[in-house]
């Protein structure tokens, strides 16, 4: 029996113990269930991918002692990505937890290809240890195998780690299941700048105000988020240090400050300003310093995006009549390289982590989707099939970009793989959720 | 036949009551127009008694004033209305005249086309009135506020809404309005007037808004 057969409820994962706001994720398996969910963010897989890797994931030893369980957040996670066909543990008793106790013969009848065990052991003052290994099991091997000392609470980002270990050992790409992603919700006159773990958990919120919040973007090391605030009645760009909840002012100049994008190395961002006429891009430093002007006409030119080697910078400009996207050098020389040609209105270019593509917001005929394009052959794809899509946001692997979408006049979250075959859907309980950007991976940050 | 013998005395009944009714109501209209004659007289009687009531209160006012004058021996000061100096009273006319229902003043939004940022012909009258009201009240100052519907991105209609709000800005200083007079600000998708996802709604958001920050609610 595989995990798609069983119902939802199984799916119902733990409410988190900290932070003030409730969240539950419920993985659904089918598009079309029609379930009210508990609380909070709510994911939903639509699709997957053609050739899933089949895994079978054991209950860690002992793991049934906490409230967050090692292998069912690791099964979620593996089961989210559309990668992988998560298989079922059957009727054999005992299961194994280490190597020795793994009986391949009776695995191997049952189509087993690789396994992953571990234990869970409570320690003192409030820690656990945990130990995990990946098994081959035709060649009865380990392929992988850590232990971690954490505290209780950080188990969960544990097991997030482990599918991140998981993913990338059997994808061959880095997992993105340890990162953490930020959004605005809209409720009731209040507005709430949220940042969560990358399946929605633990959210909570780093700014609330009655006025607008926009374009939020991580810094390459994942310690500060620079953001649009329309708390002075206008839009000014602020930085903020989510390690000591401390915030600066980035540009406030006459007119509009906006759309900020960070250099690779976390020094500068590209933002625009309109002090000067109409919207153009500048660069400034990360601490407010040393505005540099990069664009000067009368048309609009916004939404820059650094190029992961801080090379070059794609933007949005109507210097031809309707908004397209361009390409210049980030130190404003050089001559400006129109890339989309296809369709009146293309917008909000984002590179990929990798530099070789970019994504961006295209209209077809009415409809706003996600679209990539291959920088070198300028092929282009049109990735969502929903009408008013904005906001696209790579995963730091650059395998699935997360968007704003909406659903019967409701602000959604909505992701969608980077070959368009693996689609999710994220509700909150309730209110518009809308302006995602996901997070850097965990080895991006540095000690400052 | 007996049925149409009725029908006959039926209709012959009805004719009777109908010139009946046609000859009261002759004498009924004679009646009113005596009693209106009547009425009529009686107020012009009733007037004359007021104004001579009038007259002489007013009389016995003045006669009363006129003692109280010479008791006092005091000047009299009188107010002359609609000819104040001094900002407040004339800033306070100045508020009038913007809420004046059907002129151009009391309209302040100059809606637009989709991904457009010229300004139709339709709202050409409201920014010369108000073009005109700033100049006559030069230590006025306004605020035009750029907004779009909430398709695409929210970056780009934020910079559209500036160059909605510029364009409003730009073709007041041409009609000779002083630049520091007008602040321009946008505020993209993100203030919607409607919130519906449909046309009309999107027609509604796609505009600039003319604000005075100092007008009286």
């Amino acid at each position: 029996m595989s995990y798609s057969n069983l119902p939802i409820r199984r799916f119902l994962l733990h409410r988190p113990r900290f932070f003030g706001a409730s969240l539950a994720v419920v993985v659904l398996l089918c598009a079309f269930v029609n379930s009210s969910f508990a609380a909070g963010l709510a994911i939903e897989i639509i699709g997957g991918g053609a050739n899933q890797i089949p895994i079978t994931v054991v209950p860690f030893a002992g793991e049934d002692r906490f409230t967050q369980r090692m292998s069912q957040i690791i099964s979620a996670d593996l089961q989210r990505s559309g990668l992988f066909k998560l298989a079922s543990i059957g009727s054999v008793r005992p299961l194994p937890s280490e190597p020795a106790d793994i009986n391949y013969r009776y695995w191997k009848s049952e189509g087993t290809e690789t396994m992953v065990i571990g234990t869970v052991v409570e320690k003192t003052d409030g820690h656990a240890e945990v130990r995990f290994r990946m098994m081959d099991i035709a060649k009865q091997s380990q392929v992988l195998g850590f232990s971690y000392t954490v505290t209780v609470p950080q188990l969960r980002m544990t097991a997030h780690k482990i599918a991140d270990l998981i993913y990338e050992r059997l994808t061959g790409d880095p997992g993105v299941f340890a990162t953490k992603i930020c959004y605005v919700t809209k409720g009731d006159k209040r507005f709430e700048l949220q940042v969560a773990d990358a399946d929605g958990f633990n959210s909570d919120f780093i700014l609330a105000h009655r006025e607008p919040i926009i374009s939020p973007q991580w810094s390459p090391d994942g310690t500060r988020i620079a953001y649009v605030s329309f708390e002075r009645r206008k839009p000014i760009v602020f930085v903020h240090n989510l390690l000591d909840g401390t915030r600066t002012v980035l540009a406030n100049y006459e007119g509009s400050n906006s759309a900020p994008s960070w250099a690779p190395d976390g020094s500068k961002l590209a933002i625009v300003l309109t002090k000067d006429g109409t919207s153009n891009l500048y660069l400034i430093g990360a601490d407010g310093s040393g505005l540099v002007r990069l664009t000067s006409n009368q048309s609009i030119d916004t939404e820059p995006s650094f190029s992961p080697d801080g090379k070059t910078i794609l933007f949005t400009s109507d210097r031809a009549g309707s908004p397209q996207i361009y390409r210049m050098r980030a130190d404003g020389q050089g001559e400006v390289e129109r890339m989309t040609y296809e369709g009146s209105y293309n917008v909000t270019p984002r590179y990929s982590p990798d530099g070789k593509s970019f994504i961006f917001i295209h209209r077809n005929e009415g409809h706003f989707n996600v679209a990539m394009q291959e920088i070198a052959s300028r092929q282009m794809q049109i990735l969502t099939a929903g009408g008013l899509d904005q906001s696209p946001t790579f995963a730091p692997n650059g395998k699935m970009i997360l968007y704003a979408s909406e659903i019967k006049g409701r602000g959604i979250l909505a992701a969608v793989s980077s070959d368009g075959r693996i689609k999710q859907r994220i509700t909150a309980q309730s209110g518009d959720i809308r302006e995602p950007a996901w997070g850097p991976l965990p080895n991006n940050r540095r000690k400052e | 036949m007996k049925v149409n013998l009725f029908a006959l005395s039926v209709s012959l009944l009805l004719a009777a009551c109908a010139s009946q009714g046609q000859k009261s109501a002759d004498i009924e209209q004679r009646d009113l127009f005596d009693q209106q004659q009547a009425q009529r007289q009686q107020d012009v009687d009733k007037q004359a008694k007021i104004t001579q009531e009038q007259e002489e209160l007013k009389r016995q006012l003045d006669e009363q004033q006129r003692r109280q004058q010479a008791q006092n021996d005091q000047a009299i000061i009188k107010p002359l209305p609609g000819t104040g100096v001094g900002g407040s009273q004339l800033k306070g006319d100045a508020w009038t005249q913007l809420k004046e229902p059907g002129s151009p003043l009391a309209k302040r939004s100059v809606y637009y086309e989709y991904d457009r940022y010229d300004i139709k012909e339709e709202y050409v009258p409201i920014v010369e009135a108000h073009s005109k009201f700033l100049m006559d009240h030069a230590d006025l100052k306004i605020t035009v506020q750029g907004n779009c519907d909430d398709r695409g991105s929210r970056e780009y209609n934020l910079a559209l809404g500036q160059r909605r709000a510029n364009s409003v800005k730009h073709a007041m200083v041409l009609l000779g309005v002083a630049d520091k007079q007008i602040e321009t600000v946008s505020f993209g998708a993100e203030k919607p007037a409607a919130l519906g996802q449909d046309e009309d709604s999107w027609a509604k958001n796609r505009r600039a808004d003319i604000v005075y920050p100092n007008e009286p609610q």
